[in-house]
């Protein structure tokens, strides 16, 4: 089908000769840029990390070997923010994904005003994460936050509660906000899904007698079930490495209780300045994103990817 | 299908307490933009303020240089956002029209480049730019907030060009418009709504971008508002009415551009890019 497309194509064209030229040039700008700005500048990360350049040493780089892989190993901060980020990943996408989807299922069915509603419930989406960060630190703040009020109100603490100075409750805020903030994603690609599932099939599910639940297990869950694979997967990598929220809120403290491997690399970055040190952090992180998408690409490859 | 009364019910109380949750944040943002000091760090708190100021407002713009970085910020996200828009225009037609050796190969790479996220290369792009003399310059900036849009854009941009029908160019090709010319004339004009789509999408994410603009940024004058947000909590003492106002500031543009082209994002989020 394809080939005779193209035979077409090219024939309508007059003349295959003009095609490839044409392609060439369409195509040259993104691959320029993505070459210059993307692949070689991670190639040279991974120089970086086996080197000695930071602020204070601009111009006598040289390689160190695996000086900085070492530093980094021998930093209990390094492993708070590894495990950190497990369950970053973990308690952030479960709950976007379940509050995400059962937004997504209510709103289903035709409402009086859905578009609007979408609007007001969706918009999130296109917010800063780091601003949000910064709004809801105002609103989790310990003496003035409106949070605190509303549970003070409803005598559910009887005091403030120090929401991110104190480092339990802080790694929980930063995660709360997190799944705030990621809800709408799930809502808005599973109810595309969800949408194009035919009406029939519900019909005649239920002409089988099926009931509710049945007709969610039988019906609903296998025909967006490649959806829910495929956005589940790529969100692990786009929550694993978005630093913006906690950066908002805690900037990895206290004492990097709510640091993951983003915000770790980025604080060696700003803080001390040891460009080598942190580009080390950025290899251990490609690392870990590789092996998961190899994982991710034999799962995708068996399962088939979302389709819409 | 027909639903019971009761499952109206609940659906309505679901989906009221989902809204409360999604817009309480931003009208308290808001309410406290206007909030007078004194009613500010009041206790109880004042959930209606009899009196309201643009106090905040006015020190943001008159204090802060926030028009400049408004400016500055507006400036950059919309001119990398056209730009990488165009450049994706080009590759994403070509990817959804034409068969050719290495397209499998492009397609990979431009999926490879989204693998890896924008803060990992901050390090290497500085030491690159600090070579080239673009560090605390706005064109740097924009140079690799074009780098960030344009793969994604493309793969956005082909799965519209996909689904726009190609019989229209070849009429106008046989009436002897040139290739370019056709995409222009024809093809464009048909794929706008997803175009705007792709154009929102990127001035979005620019206008958001914090990491590269703050390590690349470090002189007042350039700071984007992402940079000036940041420098203000950086300062020991946070003014919350200032800072209420600056992440109003900062947020309204994006809900405006979400308000007017959210059926072509989700459109273009949830059928362009996911489509394979």
């Amino acid at each position: 089908m394809v080939r005779l497309l193209e035979k077409r194509v090219l024939y309508v064209k007059g003349g295959a000769k003009s095609a490839p030229l044409f392609i060439f040039w369409m195509i040259l700008p993104v691959i320029l840029i993505i070459s210059i700005f993307t692949f070689y500048p991670t190639v040279n990360g991974i120089i970086l990390a086996f080197e000695n350049y930071s602020v204070f040493n601009f111009s006598n780089i040289h390689f160190v070997g695996l000086k900085n892989f070492n530093k980094i190993l021998s930093d209990p901060l390094f492993w708070t923010a590894l495990w950190n980020t497990l369950w970053w990943i973990l308690l952030s996408v479960v709950f976007q994904f379940m509050l995400g989807f059962g937004l997504a299922l209510l709103m289903r069915d035709p409402f009086k005003g859905r578009g609007i509603y979408a609007g007001l419930v969706f918009y999130p989406w296109a917010l800063s994460g780091f601003a949000i960060g910064i709004l809801w630190s105002w609103l989790l703040n310990a003496q003035f936050g409106f949070i605190n009020d509303i549970l003070m109100k409803l005598h559910i603490t009887s005091q403030g509660i120090n929401f991110l100075s104190e480092p339990s409750w802080a790694f929980f805020s930063v995660i709360m906000v997190n799944i705030w903030y990621g809800i709408p994603f799930f809502a808005i690609m599973l109810l595309a899904a969800l949408q194009s599932i035919p009406e029939e099939l519900y019909e005649s599910a239920q002409i089988d007698g099926a009931g509710v639940f049945s007709r969610f297990f039988h019906v609903t869950i296998p025909y967006v079930s490649s959806t829910i694979f495929a956005t589940l997967l790529l969100r692990v990598i786009w929550v694993m490495n978005f630093p913006d929220v906690i950066y908002g809120m805690t900037r990895g403290g206290p004492g990097g209780t709510t640091n993951i491997l983003a915000t770790y690399m980025i604080n060696i970055v700003y803080y001390k300045n040891d460009y080598s040190l942190a580009s080390a952090v950025g290899v251990f992180i490609i690392t870990l994103l590789m092996v998961y998408s190899v994982f991710y690409l034999q799962f995708t490859s068996k399962h088939g990817s979302g389709e819409f | 299908m027909k639903k019971s009364k009761k499952y109206k019910i609940f659906r309505a109380t679901m989906l009221s307490i989902y809204l409360i949750a999604a817009i309480i944040p931003i009208y308290w943002i808001i309410l406290t933009s206007f909030k007078v000091p004194s009613d500010l760090y009041a206790y109880p708190i004042i959930y209606f303020p009899k009196v309201l100021t643009l106090s905040n407002y006015s020190y943001l713009f008159s204090f802060a240089h926030f028009l400049t970085y408004f400016k500055n910020s507006l400036l950059l996200s919309s001119i990398s956002s056209v730009i990488s828009t165009v450049i994706s225009i080009f590759s994403g037609y070509v990817l959804a029209r034409y068969q050719f050796k290495l397209k499998n190969f492009v397609i990979g790479l431009l999926f490879f480049s989204q693998m890896i996220p924008a803060y990992l290369l901050m390090v290497p792009q500085y030491s690159m730019f600090s070579q080239l003399n673009l560090i605390n310059s706005l064109i740097g900036l924009g140079i690799l907030y074009v780098n960030i849009a344009a793969a994604f854009s493309t793969i956005m941009a082909r799965g519209f060009f996909v689904r726009i029908p190609r019989s229209l160019e070849e009429a106008a090709m046989i009436d002897g418009c040139s290739k370019i010319g056709a995409l222009f004339r024809i093809t464009v004009p048909l794929a706008m709504p997803g175009i705007a789509a792709i154009f929102s999408f990127s001035f979005i994410n620019d206008w958001n971008e914090l990491f590269t603009a703050a390590l690349f940024l470090n002189s007042d004058d350039k700071y984007t508002i992402p940079v000036a947000l940041y420098s203000f909590i950086s300062k020991a003492g946070i003014q919350w009415g200032v800072l209420s106002a600056g992440l109003v500031v900062a947020l309204i543009p994006t809900i405006i551009v979400f308000a007017f082209m959210q059926r072509f994002i989700i459109s273009g989020l949830t059928q362009g890019a996911l489509k394979e």
